[in-house]
């Protein structure tokens, strides 16, 4: 896997981690049990998703479309 | 000489892209290779084969080979493309060598993430995806008393209700808090869950498979909160793009892992295109590349490359991706994000949430409809949607995925025009009362 998929692979999965305890807590009332605790899952459950969650989102996206993908072929116009 | 066009892949989008092709060049020599024995036929029918809601796989086929051959297509059925040659231009295809193109589409498709534990290789392990695999599971199916579910994906929404149905007691294992957790919020997904535990189905959310058990046959499951017995384990884990050759010919990779194309499904080597599941999409709203969606998206896609391919100038366009389904004893659907996932992405939103009907009250068979947007602060533009309901699900994301598109805000959309019918549709319609419950939340 080369280094971006692991990035986004990464960050995806503990953002959304983040995201789903935040959500099962507001409309299951329950806080699912955190799972694992590798040196990974440390840096990203402690380090990077409340540094990310701190940030705007204008300039997380910023660092997510420098990633190399398809939106950086033609699109033509798109809506913002 | 007639135009040389290869396809790799009869899945939607190969199939797509080479009837494209024939169709608009029909001098054009159109070959598709495909490692399976069929080709031009839903696979997303499968589930509700097993679950009896259709009788039998044959209604499955659009058409026959004989189609296929009549119309002009050369399909190679059952022959595996082992390389790309990009510089040279050709693909080596086992059994037949080297062969030549002029242009070429990969509609390769997608492989099933490894559940990465212990145990894959015993038998009873079905990954759904091949018709001839599915016809030999349903008979297995038949004997099973037994089954458990890996992962609540869209899929395993559709396998689970199909094994309940069919009355096999199914177990779910999901590593989520909630069915779908990637896709659908807890309180979209909620009428769902019940729906299950109404129909027999166990569910273990929070739950993550340890290793497959068994000797030589899978016996059990072991999960990090205990083992369970099956007969029959399907897995339905993420869809990852099946790259492996374009990886190996240097073709550029996304961050998703999906082939890097553009607005013509052009990779980044001139004469190579790419459609379905083994590429990646910019979305509408967020443009962040996104893969692994519907069938209707594969099928759009490959329809592009093989319009490029023949040098014509039709454009795909970034996706806003509505979905829907039936699940358990519910219809659940959406367009572009929901709550979960713009919360984790950082997006702000306005949030606007109504519980409404399908039809007019005392019409029989009314159902509840529960609509849930999101719209961006400020200009109170639509950027998602989700709902859950008994019926009209469907057409609500279709029309709320034109919504997102083309920037209707919460103020359009709570004094919309709806159709009132008793039979069809309720005085209030339930999308205008979330817009305008937004525009309350907006104010405050």
């Amino acid at each position: 896997m080369a280094f971006f998929e692991w990035v986004r692979t990464n960050s995806e999965h503990y953002l959304m981690e983040a995201s789903q305890r935040e959500m099962a807590k507001k409309y299951m009332g329950t806080e699912p049990p955190v799972v694992g605790a590798t040196v990974k899952d440390i840096f990203f459950r402690r380090l990077f998703v409340p540094i990310y969650r701190l940030l705007p989102y204008r300039l997380t996206k910023l660092v997510m479309m420098a990633m190399p993908g398809s939106h950086h072929k033609d699109w033509g116009s798109r809506k913002l | 000489m007639a135009l040389r066009i290869v396809v790799v892949g009869g899945g939607a989008a190969g199939i797509g892209a080479a009837g494209t092709a024939h169709q608009l060049d029909p001098d054009a020599s159109v070959t598709v290779y495909t490692e399976f024995e069929d080709v031009g036929y839903s696979p997303c029918g499968i589930p509700y084969v097993h679950g009896k809601e259709i009788p039998k796989f044959e209604n499955l086929f659009l058409q026959d080979k004989a189609f296929y051959k009549k119309m002009g297509l050369d399909i190679h059925y059952e022959t595996r493309v082992n390389s790309f040659d990009l510089e040279d231009a050709k693909v080596c295809v086992e059994g037949e060598g080297d062969v030549a193109y002029d242009k070429l589409v990969i509609a390769t498709g997608f492989n099933y993430k490894d559940p990465g534990v212990p145990g894959t290789d015993l038998e009873g392990l079905y990954y759904v995806k091949n018709i001839r695999r599915a016809m030999e599971w349903d008979k297995v199916l038949d004997s099973v008393k037994k089954a458990v579910v890996v992962e609540a994906s869209p899929l395993g929404l559709e396998m689970v209700t199909a094994l309940a149905h069919r009355g096999i007691e199914t177990h779910l294992v999901d590593p989520h808090p909630w069915a779908l957790a990637e896709v659908g919020d807890p309180d979209i997904m909620k009428p769902v869950m019940d729906s299950w535990t109404e129909m027999g189905v166990i569910s273990h959310y929070n739950t993550k498979v340890e290793a497959f058990l068994g000797e030589g046959k899978v016996r059990a499951v072991q999960t990090n909160n205990g083992e369970l017995e099956a007969d029959l384990v399907v897995i339905c884990t993420h869809k990852t793009p099946n790259n492996k050759l374009a990886r190996e010919a240097g073709l550029d990779i996304g961050s998703t892992g999906g082939i890097i194309v553009d607005q013509r499904m052009a990779t980044s080597k001139p004469g190579v295109f790419a459609a379905g599941d083994c590429n990646e999409l910019p979305h509408g709203i967020t443009q962040i590349p996104i893969q692994g969606l519907s069938g209707s998206h594969a099928y759009a896609q490959g329809k592009v490359a093989g319009n490029s391919a023949t040098g014509g100038s039709r454009i795909y366009q970034p996706v806003y991706v509505p979905w829907g389904m039936v699940a358990g004893k519910w219809m659940i659907g959406g367009v572009s994000f929901g709550e979960t996932l713009a919360t984790a992405l950082g997006i702000p939103f306005v949030l606007g949430v109504a519980q409404g009907i399908s039809r007019a009250r005392y019409y029989p068979d009314m159902k509840p409809v529960r609509v849930k947007l999101l719209a961006e602060p400020g200009s109170l533009k639509l950027i998602g949607a989700q709902m859950v309901g008994g019926e009209g699900i469907k057409e609500r994301a279709d029309f709320l995925a034109v919504a997102v598109k083309t920037g209707v805000t919460l103020h359009d959309l709570a004094w919309m025009e709806n159709v009132y019918s008793p039979p069809i549709g309720a005085l209030n319609e339930p999308i205008a009362m979330a817009a305008q419950n937004g525009l309350a939340n907006a104010k405050s």
